[in-house]
């Protein structure tokens, strides 16, 4: 076997360099990382030392606190940023999921007129400019009346997360035997009820996904949400840090701590079901 | 033979229409499938396109309402394309996609080879080195900004520390290094996203070829070249091109770091676009700018649709 051939060399210089670019390179992801965690812990006096303190001497809370509590000025605007995130990233995935599984399933398994150009069309999306988006969409916004509103992000999030969901589902239903569907419609099941009742179930890992990835792409985006959002209490996090930053322009630890805030929930997600999600991104180009 | 005969009958354009819709009626059920999601893409990509393009030949008014826009024919288009600035862009946006897309991918495949054979911590390892590529481009830009800080940047006292430089650097304030500095950002947040696209694509090379090779007394470089590379042809043409146009579309960390400054001097196309529409409020010139990037990323875009279908049949062979 190849792996036990490589053990058994004396000396393989391609593991070693292998070895060296990983430790650098996690050195490199890691660190940035690391700082920001340890700026957020240091109290705003020892953040803005020369040299800096590398390790905080004694380190502190107090940015958290402050952020997560309601009744302070920081912590309500921050709450509040937290919450519009936390509605409009969950509306969009639970419609986007709703929206993409049946499209998925009707171009995993039929043969319609025009499937293959509408399928590219929905993966031609991602080739667009954003701003090509940003300023038609600002106009409609406002005729529909949604500037403001964080309806006009769900909106606009469940587009873009559709075609990778899309295309990422369809690889999961290719994956499930037609036969299992032809035995339910046997048994007297319509095709949406075999396809409710039978193939969604099956593609539950696919539907975790795909939601976790709408869900994450959605937390982070920041263009459309600084573009669209103007009112304070209306701002999503990354949108509402800029606003935080400005505001408050020297407190390094607090920013940090809102950055920090912000990054653990996509993080954790992440790491927890990180299988998932890393099929999610290669499915598309990988998959046959 | 009967089919042949049928596909020269269907050849013909009188009978070609009447099929077609045959075909559409037999499969109407099939459509409201893709009813909804069509209907959403519709509304916010298929209308955008067709109203930036209109835009783009009127001189609309900061009030935005297009009784008050002049038609003023390619006079846009013109304006975009002969000014410096454009130019100047264009360059700046070519060198932050080359290297940003070369660096990552060769980090990124690096990293895919060497992670590629069992060892302990390898999971943990992984799961370290995709942590960039989900932290938010917001959150990351502003930890950057803090690393790059002139006076109290972690970089900058580092080098001072060690003796590189006898003062903090200037990195973003910098019209040598802003620039520099920001693609050094965007790799670390990218390098990932090739480094699991590649994992994956080694992961479709049979492990039964290096074993043959391996017998045939291939070394490593040799296995590499002849078996592995082969194999990966597909998913690297994906993954450039992805990486290329996520660059190209780039926009966050510009705008957080130095907003395109100092001096234009890390402006790239859509932090551009972005200050000539919100910014200046020219739509109509932040539009034919928008239709120029356009026409540039569907000639990648239709790049993208080959290699994919190239990958496939590559694959299929």
């Amino acid at each position: 076997m190849r792996l036990a051939s490589a053990r058994r060399a004396p000396f393989d210089a391609w593991r070693t360099t292998g070895r060296i670019l990983l430790t650098l390179l996690g050195l490199f992801s890691g660190l940035p990382m690391l700082w920001m965690a340890l700026t957020s812990i240091k109290t705003q006096f020892a953040a803005l030392q020369y040299p800096p303190e590398w390790w905080p001497k004694d380190p502190t809370l107090d940015q958290y606190a402050a952020l997560l509590n309601p009744s302070g000025d920081v912590g309500r605007e921050f709450l509040t940023y937290l919450w519009n995130s936390i509605w409009i990233c969950s509306t969009t995935t639970a419609l986007g999921v709703a929206v993409a599984a049946p499209a998925a399933y009707a171009f995993s398994r039929f043969s319609f007129p025009g499937r293959v150009w509408l399928f590219y069309a929905v993966l031609l999306r991602n080739m667009f400019p954003a701003v090509v988006f940003l300023m038609p969409l600002f106009i409609l916004m406002r005729r529909l009346h949604l500037v403001n509103s964080g309806w006009s992000l769900v909106l606009t999030y469940l587009t873009f997360g559709l075609p990778l969901s899309i295309w990422l589902l369809k690889g999961f239903y290719d994956n499930i035997p037609v036969e299992i569907e032809q035995a339910a419609r046997v048994d007297g099941a319509t095709r949406f009820q075999a396809f409710v009742r039978v193939v969604l179930p099956l593609s539950a890992p696919g539907i975790v996904a795909t939601a976790i990835y709408s869900f994450i792409v959605s937390w982070n985006e920041y263009v459309y949400a600084t573009t669209f959002l103007n009112d304070d209490d209306k701002l999503t996090l990354p949108a509402g840090l800029q606003r935080f930053f400005t505001e408050y322009a020297t407190n390094w630890p607090g920013l940090m701590a809102a950055s920090f805030i912000m990054s653990v929930p996509v993080v954790a997600m992440f790491l927890v079901l990180q299988r998932y999600f890393v099929r999610a991104l290669t499915e598309g180009a990988v998959k046959s | 033979m009967a089919t042949g005969v049928d596909r020269k009958a269907a050849s013909g354009t009188p009978r070609l229409r009447a099929p077609l819709l045959q075909r559409v009626w037999l499969h109407r059920v099939d459509y409201l499938y893709v009813a909804p999601a069509l209907g959403v893409m519709l509304l916010v990509i298929a209308y955008p396109v067709y109203y930036t393009i209109t835009l783009s030949f009127f001189k609309t008014s900061p009030s935005l309402a297009m009784a008050d826009s002049a038609f003023v024919g390619f006079d846009n288009y013109a304006t975009v394309l002969a000014s410096d600035s454009f130019r100047d862009t264009t360059m700046n946006t070519a060198i932050w996609t080359f290297f940003s897309t070369l660096v990552s991918f060769a980090l990124g495949f690096g990293a895919a080879l060497a992670l590629d054979r069992e060892f302990v911590g390898r999971g943990v390892l992984r799961g370290l080195l995709l942590v960039p590529y989900v932290v938010s481009a917001v959150a990351a830009s502003y930890v950057w900004r803090w690393i790059y800080h002139s006076d109290y940047g972690v970089i900058g006292a580092l080098a001072t520390a060690l003796h590189l430089t006898d003062r903090p650097i200037n990195f973003l304030d910098n019209t040598h290094t802003a620039l520099a500095s920001l693609i050094v950002v965007n790799i670390w947040k990218e390098f990932p996203f090739a480094m699991i696209m590649m994992l994956a694509g080694l992961q479709t090379v049979p492990e039964h070829l290096h074993r043959a090779a391996m017998v045939d007394g291939a070394g490593p470089w040799h296995r590499f070249w002849h078996v592995t590379a082969p194999h990966l042809r597909g998913v690297s043409v994906v993954t450039l091109l992805l990486m290329a146009v996520a660059n190209l579309n780039s926009f966050t960390i510009p705008w957080i770091m130095t907003g395109g400054g100092p001096a234009g001097s890390s402006d790239i196309w859509i932090t551009q676009v972005y200050q000539i529409a919100f910014g200046r409020v020219r739509f109509g010139l932040a539009s034919a700018y928008s239709v120029i990037l356009f026409a540039a990323m569907m000639a990648l875009g239709v790049a993208y649709v080959r290699a994919l279908g190239g990958a496939k049949s590559a694959r299929a062979e």
